[in-house]
């Protein structure tokens, strides 16, 4: 099709029950953003590229590495914590820990985008680590020796059943053992999502594969890992 | 392309490029008639596929906020990800609305190819236990064709798009032309082995439009895993690599891609349709293209919007709409009845590495059938999909080094989740909202539509029947999920212009063509009478090819 005009004129949405104006000013803004975003994008597509960063290659995990990286939610109390918390429940053993795989630099990208209820959550949880280890220690959390961490945690760690399908558990948990959990679940799915955690569970580069063999015979498929930190928030 | 390729009259325009638009654009190209496609997205090149990327790569490894303020509702769906979420729709530019007590989840891509670049893939055929359910328990009507009439539509579809599969000689779920199944793991042996034995009950793997050996042209499935992102070597089916593809070889089709189309026009003082106006997705200019005949497949509900759209003194509620069905007896499969749980006695580790094997078992339909009579709660039936597979264990209990190697000891988990059949309803609908426009313009619908008694009925028995099959097989753990999920979850949606020999009870006639309007054709999942309890793609595809043969006859004998 011919291109006449460019003009990024926004939708008008005006009576939609779904979405309030500060959507159409967002959505405004938006438009104009990407609009902006230049060479990467040929003419015809500048109004809406219809191409995600994924799609357009780009590597999005660079900015882990960012020499000039800074918080973009936590301060750095809450980070020292978390970066402690992280190294006890996902260590450095034969492979690298939760510290090696920045831990603490995703989660702090991905809390500042979350609900604000959500980020209550989560700094609420790293609080209640201070609190329980002044009371227990009279010290923070991230001033412990590991065995005192240990120590700290290790109640909470063994308290219920394991969970293996959707997090519901049969009894209600103590307010200790879901700030406890929450962040666990999310280190884990910060780690394990990580490529340092992805190879730890055995991935490598290769993408092509001779397709999936019978019961009885080599390989076993394993699922693609999916972890939704909104849901293990809902308990 | 020529200059303007709006100046020329074509034989037929198709509207949506996707599963169905595909097909008719092909059929008719090939058989020499001229073909505008009209696709209302851009059009999709394979440098974007993101298959093969991890998902670290993504900056918020796929939950990015800008899928959450752009994406609220096409997010509800799983292939909807940072990855590609730029092919759903933006919810923000095309909004639906539907009363507050009766959600609906609407699932949409506007690019070349539509859904079939994301589809689930499942393949099933309809029987006639199906296509005359009416018959057997008094509900509602036949379809107005039978299973032999379709059969050989099924057969040039699934030779041509490639359906790998087992055949299992099931009067509920008849076999077709497959290239070679693909493969159970031990757990789904297990299942499938155990089901039959105590139950007598049918597993059989996954019918999938999946090639498990080259074919057409296309290389076999390199297993790596996420289709909805995407195939580099176009082992799955999606339109614009096929369909769309051969019907643009012919020289026949045009392709004419953001064109958003908003109604249909009728040559005035006559009752034929005269082509399609359209809004140009970028500058917002309105344009029409004209031809001979009008064949809408652009997904069932966003057809009805069309013909809902297009009003005219002689058409007052909607244009072919004389019957006062048009929008009507919408339908969704219901979910959420099911189970999961694990085989504590199967020892294979899982593993981040692929092969993942793209596709599931299915548990053929077992209530309401010939063989095991009527059912005490509810008519009709379900169908389960699922698997088994060892899976990571990221809620194993501990810290340290000790949970490290939890995780990796993994569990091996099995699950079955049904798919029921929507009953057609009459006050399941779609209509325009008088209050409600997309970004272009357009008048949006407003959606209503609820699942009853018979579908809540039903899940809850398929979670309790999928619990007591997990438990035969031997599965610990056992969770059971008996609720129905909103209507739109399954993203089976159909009906809306239903097929019928009466004009008076019916939108279109056995071969998707208007009964009031004899140029115009609705030949996407509208026409459908049932749902069934199959995934719909196929039979909408087989449906669709019967459709264009006909009109091809039709423009052969000088009817249109």
């Amino acid at each position: 099709m011919r291109l006449l005009s460019q003009e990024a004129t926004q939708p008008a949405l005006a009576s939609s029950p779904l979405f309030n104006r500060r959507d159409l000013i967002r959505a405004a803004l938006f438009a104009s953003a990407s609009a902006a975003l230049g060479p990467a994008f040929s003419f015809g597509q500048a109004v809406d590229s219809g191409l995600t960063a994924a799609a357009r290659g780009e590597d999005g995990a660079a900015f882990l590495k960012d020499p000039n990286w800074k918080l973009a939610f936590l301060n750095d109390q809450q980070n020292e914590t978390l970066i402690a918390l992280g190294e006890v429940i996902i260590p450095a053993t034969d492979s690298p820990g939760a510290k090696d795989a920045l831990v603490n630099r995703y989660l702090d990208l991905l809390v500042s985008a979350q609900p604000t209820e959500f980020q209550q959550q989560f700094v609420d949880a790293l609080s209640f680590m201070d609190s329980a280890s002044q009371d227990q220690f009279a010290k923070d959390f991230r001033a412990l020796s590991l065995e005192d961490q240990i120590s700290l945690l290790t109640p909470w760690a063994y308290a219920r059943k394991p969970s293996h399908w959707g997090g519901e558990h049969p009894d209600k948990a103590e307010p200790a053992q879901e700030h406890f959990e929450r962040l666990k679940a999310l280190i884990a799915a910060a780690y394990y999502g990580s490529e340092i955690g992805q190879k730890e569970l055995g991935w490598g580069e290769s993408s092509d594969h001779d397709l999936y063999n019978d019961c009885g015979t080599s390989a076993t498929p394993a699922k693609p890992i999916h972890i939704t930190p909104h849901k293990l928030t809902h308990k | 392309m020529p200059q303007d390729v709006l100046l020329d009259t074509y034989d037929a325009i198709v509207v949506g490029s996707g599963a169905t638009g595909g097909w008719a654009a092909k059929r008719l190209s090939e058989a020499g008639l001229k073909v505008a496609l009209v696709e209302a997205g851009r059009a999709v090149t394979p440098s974007e596929f993101t298959e093969h990327m991890p998902a670290y790569k993504l900056k918020y490894r796929n939950h990015s906020p800008e899928v959450l303020r752009t994406r609220p509702i096409q997010r509800q769906c799983y292939a909807c990800m940072e990855y590609n979420y730029e092919w759903f729709v933006n919810d923000l530019e095309n909004p639906y609305s539907t009363p507050a007590d009766r959600p609906f989840t609407w699932q949409r891509l506007r690019v070349l190819g539509g859904r079939s670049l994301v589809w689930g893939r499942q393949s099933y055929r309809l029987s006639d236990v199906d296509f005359k359910a009416a018959s057997r328990d008094g509900y509602d009507v036949d379809w107005p064709f039978a299973y032999k009439d379709l059969a050989p539509f099924y057969d040039i579809v699934e030779r041509y798009v490639g359906i790998s599969g087992a055949a299992e000689n099931n009067e509920m779920l008849p076999d077709g032309q497959f290239l070679p199944p693909m493969k159970m793991t031990c757990g789904e042996i297990t299942l499938r082995d155990s089901v039959k034995k105590k139950f007598g009950r049918t597993v059989t793997m996954g019918r999938t439009a999946i090639l498990t050996q080259p074919h057409n042209g296309r290389a076999a499935c390199h297993a790596c895993g996420p289709c909805e992102r995407g195939c580099r070597t176009f082992s799955y089916f999606s339109s614009p690599f096929t369909t769309v593809k051969d019907a643009l070889a012919t020289g026949n089709c045009t392709l004419i891609t953001d064109a958003i189309v908003s109604h249909v026009d009728m040559e005035p003082g006559s009752n034929k349709a005269r082509g399609v106006t359209f809004v140009n997705r970028t500058t917002k200019e309105t344009k029409q293209v004209r031809a001979k005949a009008v064949i809408l497949c652009a997904q069932a509900m966003e057809s009805s919007r069309i013909l809902l759209n297009s009003s005219t003194t002689e058409y007052a509620n909607g244009l072919a709409n004389s019957s006062g069905m048009l929008g009507h007896y919408l339908m969704d499969h219901a979910v959420g009845g099911g189970a999961s749980g694990t085989f504590e006695d199967l020892k294979t580790l899982p593993n981040a590495n692929p092969p993942h094997r793209p596709n599931g078992i299915y548990l053929v339909r077992f209530r309401n059938t010939p063989a095991t009579g009527k059912h005490p709660h509810f008519i009709r039936g379900y169908g389960m999909q699922g698997g088994s597979t060892p899976e990571f264990d990221m809620g194993a209990q501990g810290i340290g080094a000790e949970y490290k190697k939890a995780v990796k000891l993994g569990t091996y988990g099995v699950s079955l989740g049904a798919f029921g059949e929507s009953l057609a309803k009459f006050d399941n609908f779609c209509e325009i909202d008088p209050n409600l426009k997309d970004a272009w313009g357009i008048p949006a619908l407003r959606i209503s539509m609820a699942h009853g008694k018979n579908e809540a009925d039903m899940m809850r028995d398929a979670g309790g029947t999928a619990a007591e099959m997990l438990e035969a097989a031997g599965a610990k753990n056992i969770r059971v999920t008996t609720g129905v999920e909103m209507p739109g979850m399954a993203i089976h949606e159909v009906g809306t212009a239903r097929m019928g020999a009466d004009p008076k009870k019916s939108v279109l006639n056995p071969y998707c063509q208007s009964h009031d309007i004899s140029n115009l054709v609705v030949a996407d999942g509208s026409g459908f009478v049932s749902s069934a309890c199959q995934n719909p793609t196929l039979t909408m595809m087989a449906i669709c090819v019967r459709a264009s043969d006909h009109l091809i006859e039709r423009f052969k004998r000088n009817e249109v």
